[in-house]
């Protein structure tokens, strides 16, 4: 488990967060522009949230009519 | 107090929303939104008004009585949100009102200057939001109150991207010649290769590469929205890819009507090149019409290569993930890049395109939700009247200049009241379809025949014809949705990201991309014509 270190981004990004010790720059830069604490969880959240999307769109306009 | 003063711009916004949605709903508006074509989407923009301005205004409650705290609940939605409002107002702006107007616009410029602009420049949702996006964060920036949800931008096109996968089939690509897959294939990966070569020979950053590769062998800006997150290109690497997607395009839509008219190449040869060397759909079209305006084997030839291009995109987003990964991490196998490397939104827009593929939003060989039925149905046939005037024209002998297939289909049209196979067939679809294929390329053909008046026939004919022909093509209701709802997550998405390039970025990024696009363009277009010239007679379909 790689060690983490906490760096607070103020309430006007996301509050509190954690970066791995030997984060470089670049991955500083790449969270500090989304609200998301990992990419991974970012990619998680757009597949659920698109799949419920996908779920209405064919209940509304396929399985319903 | 002060929190709720905090809050002002929410409750503003969203008092605006309810506000505008008030007014629409009374109808003031309607004569404005028929002018512009938007007046089908009057549903549409009440009920989204409504609930975002309820939205905002509940929100601006909440954080006014309660102090900010570090909880899911004020991370994902109460802090975001007045940037959300703002990104969104502007996405409706530029969907409702500033799309229909460039449209508009360049329609009317089009007797001075020659073309459509709208057209020329892409001036779609995707660029005009990208543009409003970059004139506001290099005018008046980007408010304090919108930061937060301004980081939300990347999230939602992530899954506009993982919409995109509903909109292509396999069937589609098994339906296109063995002969066309494997010449666009081959240049679709030997462009992304030549552009990740070129772009390791030249220095250029792996995100710039990656994105720019896509752009330059697929299909344009949507490739490029795809990748980018792939490849984690910033987004003025992704504004410098596009703007050197559509300035190579621009000049290609001119170079390729003239080049295959002095060269003497035929329909079919331009259309092959012109499908494979431009790479935006638009002008691939345009240049297409431009090469020849009556013949439509052109323009279909075209299309079919250009579909063949975009087909391609999940396999190149795989690859490209693949890459990257190998690119970025340290002696990783196959396995591992794909494993923990591999962006786990592109999978969603994998599985999006499998179910799109299995037939789950439409019949699987559809080609963005549209696909032609030939079954015989009601909704399928030509009115009575139409019936009736075609029968007359064809008894008299009203129609002069069609060659004998031609006059087959329209034949068959008066006997089966509709575009469709022969009756005896209809059990075997794939024969079915074939022949209603035929009469349906054939019909086609006379309009476009008879528009250039090689084909002489009366307006009434000309709108039966069109009729029989609107008939059989078909849009799946559900993938049209899915493409709404892409569309929204695209228009807001670039929005936020076009507000993350600053005139210092884009300077910073340099003009070393338009040099490697312009060089991997070149080569493409250069060896495409080659090959096509002497190897490319007629395009083998099925």
């Amino acid at each position: 488990m790689s060690k983490k270190v906490d760096i607070d981004t103020g309430s006007e990004g996301k509050g509190s967060h954690q970066f791995s010790a030997q984060a470089d720059t670049q991955e500083m830069e790449e969270r500090a522009l989304s609200v998301f604490s990992s990419e991974r969880n970012e990619d998680i959240t757009a597949l659920v949230f698109t799949l419920i999307t996908t779920f209405v769109v064919l209940l509304f306009t396929k399985w319903m009519v | 107090m002060s929190e709720a003063r905090n809050n002002v711009p929410l409750f503003l916004m969203g008092g605006i929303m309810i506000i505008y949605a008030l007014i629409v709903n009374t109808g003031v508006l309607l004569p404005l939104m028929k002018s512009i074509g938007t007046h089908k989407s009057v549903d549409l923009q009440v009920t989204m008004c409504f609930i975002v301005g309820i939205l905002g205004i509940l929100s601006g409650i909440v954080n006014s009585i309660r102090k900010p705290q570090n909880t899911l609940l004020d991370r994902f939605f109460l802090q975001p949100m007045a940037g959300v409002i703002l990104l969104l107002g502007l996405a409706m702006l530029v969907r409702w009102y500033v799309e229909p107007w460039v449209i508009i616009g360049s329609k009317s410029l089009k007797s001075v200057i020659g073309f459509e602009i709208y057209k020329v420049l892409n001036l779609n949702y995707v660029v005009l939001g990208l543009l409003v996006g970059v004139i506001i964060t290099n005018t008046v920036g980007i408010p304090k109150f919108a930061a937060a949800g301004v980081k939300t931008a990347r999230f939602v096109l992530k899954m506009g991207v993982i919409l995109l996968g509903a909109r292509y089939s396999f069937a589609e690509l098994a339906k296109l010649g063995v002969y066309s897959i494997w010449l666009v294939g081959g240049f679709v990966m030997g462009t992304v290769f030549l552009v990740l070569w070129l772009g390791n020979m030249f220095k250029q950053p792996k995100s710039m590469t990656g994105v720019l590769s896509a752009g330059m062998g697929v299909c344009g800006v949507s490739a490029t929205v795809a990748v980018a997150p792939v490849v984690r290109a910033k987004s003025e690497e992704m504004a410098y890819t596009i703007g050197t997607i559509l300035s190579f395009g621009i000049i290609c839509m001119f170079v390729f009507p003239t080049v295959g008219k002095l060269v003497g190449m035929n329909p079919t040869q331009f259309g092959a090149w012109a499908g494979t060397g431009i790479l935006n759909s638009a002008q691939v079209a345009a240049a297409a019409l431009a090469f020849n305006a009556v013949d439509i084997a052109t323009l279909k030839v075209a299309e079919i290569f250009n579909i063949t291009r975009v087909l391609f995109l999940p396999i190149i987003v795989l690859v490209l993930a693949t890459w990257f990964g190998k690119e970025t991490g340290q002696k990783l196998n196959f396995k591992t890049v794909v494993i923990d490397k591999f962006p786990i939104f592109i999978l969603g827009f994998l599985l999006l395109f499998l179910m799109s593929s299995m037939g789950l939003f439409s019949p699987p060989d559809h080609y963005k939700g549209k696909y032609v039925d030939f079954s015989y149905n009601d909704r399928t046939r030509i009115t009575d009247q139409e019936w009736t005037t075609l029968n007359e024209a064809l008894e008299t002998g009203a129609i002069k200049g069609a060659d004998a297939t031609q006059m087959a289909a329209l034949e068959d049209l008066r006997k089966q009241h509709q575009i469709a196979g022969n009756f005896d067939d209809r059990n075997n679809k794939a024969v079915f379809d074939k022949v209603g294929r035929d009469r349906m390329t054939a019909l086609e053909s006379i309009l476009a025949q008879q528009k250039a008046k090689k084909i002489e026939m009366s307006k009434e004919v000309t709108g039966a014809v069109k009729h029989a022909l609107k008939q059989v093509h078909k849009k799946s209701k559900t993938i049209v949705t899915l493409t709404d709802c892409m569309i929204w997550f695209f228009a807001f998405g670039l929005i936020g990201l076009g507000m993350q390039i600053t005139k210092k970025a884009m300077a910073q990024a340099g003009g070393w991309p338009l040099v490697i696009g312009i060089i991997s363009g070149v080569t493409k277009a250069v060896l495409s014509f080659f090959v096509v010239l002497w190897f490319v007679k007629e395009v083998t379909l099925k």
